[in-house]
């Protein structure tokens, strides 16, 4: 992507140690990248800290992880990506079914029940980023307002229409295809003649086999009748750049990272594997915004550093200074303890490590807020076999889904929901196509021509819908931290506690059944089970149900509009330390039905430009900053 | 070894519904041979052949026929045939696994038997997503777009 | 191939349509380096490759595109399209032959002198007419085959030292039937036009041609990204000539801005020359036993590389929309390729594709 072929600098401890800078960022994901980028270009002093390794950014580097990825026996999400003692991360693997009172610390995280939750995140350069499947949906106008229209969860201090431009913003950088055309539902509303980036992704002949006999399908939600259309996908995937962007200056899309002009990047070749890694980088991930911090020539990257300790001035509450552990194995003990100070910090190392890293440093927050209302996305997936081969586990993990009902009434009384069309196969809920070669081997005793037959029968035909379900902010699920449990370098791990309430359940409940009547509208074979013995099972009116994570943390440092009831305002400044911003999707006061990382790549851009105006450095309205840099 | 790449190519046509040059075409029949040999010894991978082989001859090219024999020599042979179903996993996914425990105790523990991919390469060239007309996750992509069409699903 | 000088629009058709050939002419040799890596090996060397190798198609795609605007009729199907490999270039350069084998030095050496600047730049100094002054009426003796000549009679047989001396006549005769015919020069329907959305790399860089402008602005696309016609190594927005692009891996480094032709001061680029399937260079049919399976994948690649040379044609001709699946048939390709490549033929060497096309 870099046109300079200069190599970028990774900067030392020793460089670094006892150091100020004007900002410093912990965490090089989205968020902080973001922050970086809009900072660096201003011309601040901008160090970020990255907990996981440093050399990461040719594309001989990528490579690595690419192959890392092909050698996996275990293709979780996180397979990809190189492992380190000090600087762990949760693998959805290590979830297991709790037995009441016993919590499992088998793996990073500490899980209390009574849901176990199967979410990770990853700590390496550009954060989860890396492993996303790319989904850039906005949320609704009403997920800003739960309160005032549903009576449930809580409102924004902000409203759609105060994010538009940081919306587009944040659409520009991460590299938006979509047709707007097909995002006119729910009250979502992009401004006049706006386009995205790039044009949708081309439907899956799936998604074409399922619109055809879909489409016009109604659904009735109390009292208000919806009908269902299959529709393309927002995602940050490179694609056809749309000539209309920008008023007619068009897009030119950003490729591969890269030191060197090895390769460029390239369009989505359909690769069914953007989680967890695009093996072309036509998928976004957060290298991209951070290279282009560096080149700035302000920003400096320490890795293989791990941000252990806010320290805080008793009479101002400003934070004076951060402590870092910097290792230079990635799993052997040892590592050097350093500070640096700054005029500004900015936490951006995702909704569970922040929350980890304030409660590590003594930091609950006056409204004791710190680590609580954790959210994430409840999936239930639901699956079924087409009538014919329907080109299973190609093109992009998902370029369409059904949207109609992502808001209405009913949200008074149950939550939120979408559902996606997956081109990728039964994989997430049975482990396909490995469970079908084995079941056709081990049971079936197929082998030669039999055997392959067996297998166009029983993979090409997949379709996989999931029910990505909204979750409420709740104080009593959350993120916390307890002596008993640290990590190799003794930093404490995240606690999880969380569980799932009737709101969301009840959702659940319906998705089952209008699944039902999906596969039955389609002709399709329903396959759906739910194990009671697996992780996640729970019931509900006396049905079982197995709900997944879906790696989208928020809430646990919620924003508001108070310091009584909220950690930060909306410009994600925390209320109790004037100089401390903490950034990312633990900001938002309700998820809705999008997937995080564009809404908080968009309260990002706000960020940038709160921090600058702080600063006293011109801070250009973000129309600009974001849609033209 | 090499003595009996020709054998294990043969086999693993039958076991699999692929041809040879659509099989040697992979690169992997020698690291799969190696790898299957490495853990159940020399001496059931000649045997193994030569069952097939025997399956082979005695079917003179009958299709149902040759089926039918590999099923009475191999498939249903206690020794052979779990050797024989993990060649066919190695050749549609590039994965050893763990071979049924009964077989281990009664015909040898390996340290190399338990599940592996047996390289990385080898993941890319499983033959699960060719028989679909689908591509492996994270390579042989079929370029941008064509996903939209109907899957090509080939013989060969 | 024996092109004259550019006097009227059946010359210039004649021009483009030897341009579209030339574009092609580079793609077996690169692809055959490319795909001769070993997978996971060389990841460097095979980015770099690929690269280049992916705006060769976009420069034929280019190539198309103006002959298209101006009212021609590309055809990758004729008899003859695809060169016998050792090949001359068809655009009358008969220094050397190109060989389709694999990554080496040797493999490097020729694709340097398929991308070389025009003959003699100097910083600064605009070299086209000076080279193309001294452009050979040479004597040279041909090897192997020539690329199919549509040999007008009369007129003294142009050759270039360089592709960019080759697409600088093309521009000049460009200009000169413009001035002659005005904005009829561009009959053709813009229908035909393969347009940016259909580009595969984020790169972009396609662009539609209808009118001398836009003609202009392709033309001078396929000369800086492929040999630089000045001496800069990187072009205008900062990207690097395919020259300069090869040349790294000769001399192991990357270039950076700012450094002097010949002497790279960037990252080490790290080549393993011997992590390759040692193909049979310039391999045929006549290499593989006949009713072999190896024969059989040999034939079956062949015919593939036919129908997407074929789906390219459709495209060309006024299915635009056939480009997406012309370009998921190079995917297949590669799967062909390695499928081949992979396989020993006994003598040390490994086989390759043939490119012995026949169109029925």
């Amino acid at each position: 992507m870099t046109t300079s072929g200069k190599d970028p600098v990774l900067t030392s401890f020793e460089a670094v140690a006892g150091q100020e800078f004007d900002v410093v960022i912990v965490g090089s994901g989205v968020s902080g990248a973001v922050i970086a980028k809009q900072l660096g270009a201003r011309g601040c002093r901008v160090l970020v800290l990255e907990a996981g390794s440093g050399n990461d950014i040719t594309v001989a580097d990528y490579e690595e992880s690419v192959q890392r990825f092909y050698g996996a026996q275990g293709k979780d999400n996180n397979s990809a990506y190189a492992k380190s003692r000090n600087a762990p991360m949760p693998r959805d693997y290590e979830t297991r079914k709790l037995q009441p009172g016993q919590p499992n610390a088998d793996g990073y995280l500490v899980q209390m029940g009574p849901l176990e939750i199967d979410s990770t995140y990853t700590r390496v350069l550009g954060g989860t980023t890396r492993h996303w499947e790319g989904k850039a949906l906005r949320m609704l106008p009403d997920d800003f307002r739960m309160r005032s229209l549903f009576g449930q969860g809580r409102d924004w201090p902000l409203a759609y229409g105060d994010l538009d431009a940081h919306y587009r913003a944040a659409e520009r950088e991460l590299g938006v295809a979509g047709d707007v055309e097909d995002q006119q539902y729910g009250g979502l509303d992009f401004g006049p003649g706006y386009v995205l980036p790039m044009r949708k992704m081309p439907l899956s002949y799936l998604d074409r086999m399922i619109a055809r006999d879909l489409d016009g399908m109604e659904v009735t939600l109390s009292g208000e009748t919806f009908p269902l259309k299959v529709r393309s996908t927002p995602q940050a995937r490179n694609g056809v750049p749309n000539p209309a962007y920008d008023e007619g200056r068009g897009y030119k899309p950003v490729g591969a990272v890269s030191t060197h002009q090895e390769d460029k990047g390239e369009r989505c070749q359909g690769n069914t594997n953007c989680v967890p890694i695009c093996p072309v980088q036509a998928k976004y991930d957060a290298r991209r915004t951070l290279y282009a911090a560096l080149e700035t020539g302000n920003v400096q990257l320490l890795a293989w550093s791990v941000a252990s300790r806010l320290e805080v001035d008793g009479v101002t509450g400003q934070v004076s200074q951060l402590e870092f552990k910097t290792y230079d194995d990635p799993d052997a003990p040892g590592h050097r303890v350093g500070h640096v100070r700054a005029k500004v910090f900015v936490l951006a190392a995702n909704a569970v490590e922040n929350a980890r890293l304030m409660l590590a440093s003594d930091l609950p927050g006056s409204s004791n807020l710190v680590g609580r209302n954790l959210m994430d996305h409840m999936y239930l997936l639901t699956w079924a076999l087409m009538p014919r081969p329907a080109g299973a586990l190609r093109g992009p993990i998902c370029t369409a889904g059904i949207e109609d009902i992502r808001t209405g009434a009913y949200r008074r009384h149950h939550a939120a929901v979408r559902y996606s069309i997956h081109n990728d196969g039964w994989g997430w809920a049975t482990g396909s196509p490995y469970s079908d070669l084995e079941h056709l081997v081990e049971h079936e005793n197929r082998f030669g021509a039999p055997l392959r037959q067996g297998l166009i029968d029983r993979v090409s035909r997949q379709f996989l819908m999931d029910c990505m379900i909204e979750v409420l902010p709740d104080e009593s699920n959350r993120v916390s931290v307890d002596p008993r449990w640290v990590d190799q370098m003794g930093n404490p791990r995240p606690v999880i506690s969380f569980g799932a309430t009737p709101y969301t359940l009840e959702t659940a409940a319906f998705s089952r059944r209008l699944s039902r009547r999906i596969f039955q509208r389609l002709g399709a074979e329903d396959h759906t089970h739910y194990d009671p013995l697996a992780p996640g099972y729970v019931s509900h009116d006396g049905e079982g149900y197995v709900l997944r994570g879906g790696n989208h943390w928020a809430g646990t440092h919620i924003m508001g509009t108070s310091a009584r009831d909220s950690v930060v305002d909306s410009t994600q400044r925390s209320w109790d330390h004037p100089n401390l911003y903490l950034a990312g999707a633990g900001s938002m006061a309700s998820i809705g039905t999008a997937n995080t990382t564009l809404t908080l790549a968009a309260l990002c851009f706000r960020t940038a430009d709160a921090i600058l105006a702080g600063l006293g450095t011109h801070a250009p309205a973000s129309t600009t900053t974001g849609a033209r840099a | 070894m090499a003595d009996m790449l020709d054998g294990f190519l043969a086999l693993s046509e039958a076991l699999t519904g692929f041809t040879g040059q659509r099989l040697r075409g992979t690169g992997q029949a020698e690291a799969y041979l190696a790898t299957a040999t490495g853990i159940v010894g020399e001496g059931v991978m000649r045997d193994l052949l030569l069952a097939a082989a025997e399956a082979r001859a005695s079917s003179g090219g009958d299709t149902e026929k040759h089926e039918a024999e590999l099923r009475r020599l191999v498939m249903s042979d206690d020794r052979l045939g779990p050797v024989a179903r993990n060649i066919i996993r190695m050749w549609y996914v590039g994965s050893w696994y763990q071979l049924p425990k009964p077989w281990r105790e009664a015909h040898g523990q390996s340290p190399r038997d338990h599940d592996h991919v047996v390289s990385p390469i080898s993941y890319t060239e499983g033959l699960l997503w060719p028989a679909i007309g689908a591509n492996p996750a994270g390579a042989k992509p079929a370029g941008y777009g064509m996903w939209a069409m109907p899957p090509r699903i080939a013989p060969g | 191939m024996s092109l004259t000088k550019i006097t009227d629009k059946a010359g210039l058709h004649r021009h483009l349509e030897a341009a579209i050939q030339l574009e092609h002419a580079t793609i077996p040799p690169y692809l055959n380096a490319l795909y001769s890596i070993r997978p996971g090996a060389n990841t460097e060397a095979f980015h770099i490759l690929r690269a280049v190798a992916v705006e060769e198609m976009l420069h034929l795609t280019l190539a198309a595109n103006i002959l298209n605007a101006v009212g021609g009729t590309p055809d990758l199907t004729v008899p003859g399209f695809v060169p016998l490999y050792p090949a001359y270039l068809p655009d009358g350069e008969t220094d050397f032959q190109v060989d389709c084998q694999a990554f080496s030095r040797a493999a490097i050496e020729t694709f340097l002198k398929i991308e070389r600047p025009a003959e003699g730049a100097t910083p600064g100094v605009d070299t086209i007419h000076k080279g193309r002054k001294r452009a050979h009426h040479n004597g040279h003796k041909r090897h192997g085959t020539a690329v199919r000549a549509r040999h007008v009679p009369g007129h003294e047989e142009e050759h270039f030292y360089s592709i960019g001396e080759f697409y600088q006549a093309i521009e000049e005769g460009l200009e000169r039937l413009h001035a002659e015919m005005g904005d009829a020069l561009f009959s053709g329907d813009p229908a035909r036009q393969i347009g940016p959305e259909y580009y595969y790399s984020a790169g972009g860089g396609l662009m539609a041609v209808t009118d001398l402008a836009s003609a202009k602005a392709a033309i001078r696309l396929i000369s800086e990204q492929g040999e630089g016609v000045t001496d800069n190594i990187f072009d205008y927005e900062g990207e690097i000539a395919h020259y300069y692009r090869f040349e790294q891996l000769l001399l192991g480094r990357y270039y950076q801005k700012g450094d002097a032709r010949g002497r790279p001061t960037g990252r080490e680029v790290a080549v393993d020359w011997d992590a390759v399937f040692p193909i049979k260079a310039n391999a045929r049919l006549s290499d593989f036993p006949e009713g072999s399976a190896l024969r059989q994948g040999a034939e079956d690649f062949n015919r593939a590389y036919g129908d997407f040379l074929a789906l390219l044609t459709r495209a060309f001709q006024g299915e635009p929309a056939m480009f997406v699946e012309a370009v998921g048939g190079m995917f297949q390709l590669k799967e062909l390729y390695y499928q081949i490549m992979r396989q020993p033929l006994g003598d040390g060497t490994h086989a390759a594709p043939t490119y012995e096309i026949s169109h029925g």
